[in-house]
């Protein structure tokens, strides 16, 4: 059992800056949680202060309900997996795996067994007489998650751990994290950049900006429902497209007037509209995905935009066209048939239907529902 | 041409040693000339100096001191050089500007008040005198904190989860991967303990205590070598040799890096 608890975590350095404000999060027993966000989010330090490398502020930092705020790390029964591996360039990977139970006066035989089983389900049994330096990016990253396994601690923390890795390792490596996951039924908690790493390793995704929390959420979650603006362009590729404008009442309908070349765009869902009645004359958001930007009618209320193709990207599975609307640039997501009609400096038409549509309360840049 | 006053420069710091070597191995005779082999071979030069002096209790002494001292200044320059490099404490810089400052300043000046503080302790005449004062170097926290600087924190990060503290990792995981900068201190450090000479004639006076170095002058310029050349270069070649040789076997290390080579930066 390992459930992780911040309430109302807050960091500051000295006198200087906030670098979490407020953050309370709730992380199940063998939950994966990825944290999420832009450089500077105050991820990582999150993840260190849950380690026990950074001081907590403010707020209580809780396993299994046990304050942890003041224990050093070593004592937090949690393990982590670092960016740069950080492997001790001077041991064996044996002895890297085995330093940190032999820290803990654990029996030889038990250190030996422990380090062969989680070599084993890693398969490096082959690397462990060699020393770091003699090993490839993929293999060290493999020993550094072992020297993790072999304390089977009650947390996992990974900060970034494939950023080092090229692209094809990385998605290996990723599904192999998931099935180390599965297998060791272990509490992980997880820091990356990456939004297609969140939402494939997370169960649920803390998006973090400016050391606060913008959502905490399944990555379905996030990215059908984003809580604000700053949700919605950061989950999904590409990001989706926003386009500002207002609400009016039109004739009796409510519209989204676009700004700049003053599409007028009726919301027939009833939800949306009963949403929008506040906001009546004044500025608003709307957010599309790209995949909802169709070249075909798919229903009678989606709406025709004229817009002018700058460039198109087949990749053959599916296509991305870049367009722009007056003063606004959009991405839709195309089959590969569709797009070989378009072509580039043309103009098209594009349709919207606004039962997808999202829509952004300017001051606040939450969303309105 | 290049390689030609290349070689040239290279014989003129060679040459002295080359001389003082085949010298202390001529007969007295001999020394007049500057030749490259000895003139009349002979080993009573370095007969003579061990009958005269007890040159074998002055170099196991100098060895004593040497390897303690250098011992001494390698654990507290990584422990000083990891707390100016690694930790965060009011008047941090001052005290590192403090340290550097004690480099500027010739030993001459501190003798005198080194000297009186020795007689006060009553370490006249013992290993302490000699040893105690030199057991925390200033050049070796300098060199420490470089290093350390140089090595990624995630490394102190993951030996503090794998439950190390600091001392271990000091000792266990960050000195042994700044091995040349502990190469080029314990090479420095002892050159500089085993030549040093004036400081053991100020402190010391009782035979059985005395450093091969401070002997040696004693013998050379003191009168007991009885004006014989031979015998002086003998024990000068003598006191030379050890270091000499530590430092042509450590030589090679110095061009190894190990570098950070488990990391990726």
């Amino acid at each position: 059992m390992a459930n992780v608890t911040l309430t109302h975590i807050a960091k500051a350095y000295g006198n200087g800056p906030t670098v979490i404000r407020d953050v309370t999060i709730d992380v199940r027993d063998q939950e994966f949680v990825v944290l999420v966000g832009p450089s500077g989010c105050g991820k990582s330090t999150l993840l260190r202060m849950i380690a026990g490398l950074e001081d907590i502020t403010s707020g209580d930092l809780l396993l299994d309900g046990k304050r942890i705020n003041d224990l050093p790390p070593k004592d937090r029964d949690i393990a982590m997996v670092f960016q740069n591996y950080a492997l001790y360039p001077h041991m064996t990977v044996f002895e890297n795996m085995a330093f940190g139970l032999k820290l803990r006066n654990m029996a030889k035989a038990d250190i030996r067994e422990r380090v062969t089983q989680a070599a084993r389900i890693l398969e490096i049994e082959n690397l462990l007489d060699r020393k770091p330096k003699d090993m490839s990016g993929g293999q060290r990253q493999r020993v550094a998650i072992g020297r993790a396994i072999v304390r089977e601690p009650k947390v996992f923390l990974f900060d970034e751990p494939l950023s080092n890795l090229d692209a094809k390792l990385r998605g290996q490596t990723r599904i192999e994290l998931q099935k180390l996951h599965r297998q060791l039924r272990a509490t992980m908690i997880y820091v990356t950049h990456d939004q297609v790493e969140a939402m494939t390793l997370g169960d649920r995704i803390v998006v973090l900006r400016g050391g606060d929390v913008m959502q905490f959420d399944t990555p379905l979650t996030l990215y059908n429902r984003p809580a604000n603006r700053f949700v919605a362009g950061f989950i999904g590729t590409p990001p989706m497209n926003f386009l500002p404008g207002q609400v009016r009442q039109v004739d009796g309908v409510r519209c989204f007037i676009t700004a700049g070349v003053a599409m007028n765009i009726p919301i027939t869902d009833v939800a949306q509209q009963t949403a929008l009645t506040p906001y009546v004359g004044k500025l608003v958001t709307l957010g599309i995905r790209a995949e909802h930007l169709t070249v075909v009618s798919v229903n009678e209320q989606a709406v025709p935009l004229p817009v002018r193709i700058d460039a198109l990207e087949n990749m053959g599975n599916e296509a991305l066209a870049y367009v722009t609307m007056g003063e606004s640039r959009l991405v839709a997501r195309l089959s590969p048939t569709d797009v070989l009609a378009l072509a580039v400096g043309q103009s098209a038409t594009l349709f919207l239907s606004t039962a997808h549509a999202h829509f952004f309360d300017d001051e606040t840049e939450l969303v309105i529902r | 041409m290049k390689y030609f006053l290349l070689a040239l420069a290279a014989l003129t710091f060679v040459y002295p040693f080359i001389w003082m070597l085949s010298a202390s191995l001529s007969a007295e005779s001999g020394l007049g000339d500057l030749t490259l082999l000895p003139e009349q071979f002979t080993w009573n030069n370095y007969v003579t100096v061990f009958t005269k002096i007890p040159l074998g209790r002055a170099f196991l002494n100098s060895a004593f001191v040497a390897i303690i001292t250098t011992g001494l200044v390698l654990i507290t320059g990584a422990m000083v050089g990891y707390a100016l490099a690694r930790y965060e404490f009011v008047g941090r810089d001052w005290i590192f500007y403090a340290i550097i400052f004690t480099m500027t300043l010739p030993f001459q000046i501190t003798l005198i008040p080194n000297y009186i503080t020795m007689v006060r302790l009553g370490w006249i005449d013992t290993y302490l005198a000699l040893i105690v004062p030199f057991s925390l170097s200033s050049l070796a926290v300098l060199l420490f904190r470089q290093a350390f600087q140089s090595l990624p924190q995630a490394l102190i990060d993951a030996a503090r989860i794998d439950g190390a503290g600091e001392l271990r990792i000091i000792f266990q995981i960050l000195v042994p991967n700044v091995l040349p900068t502990v190469l080029t201190i314990t090479i420095l450090t002892f050159m500089g303990l085993w030549n040093e000479a004036l400081w053991p004639l100020i402190v010391i006076r009782d035979e059985s205590t005395m450093t091969m170095p401070q002997l040696v002058t004693l013998f050379s310029v003191g009168g007991r070598a009885e004006g014989q050349l031979g015998v002086k270069i003998a024990a000068a070649v003598l006191l030379a040799v050890p270091v000499v040789i530590l430092y042509l076997f450590f030589q090679k290390h110095f061009i190894r890096s190990m570098a950070s080579s488990g990391l990726k930066d």
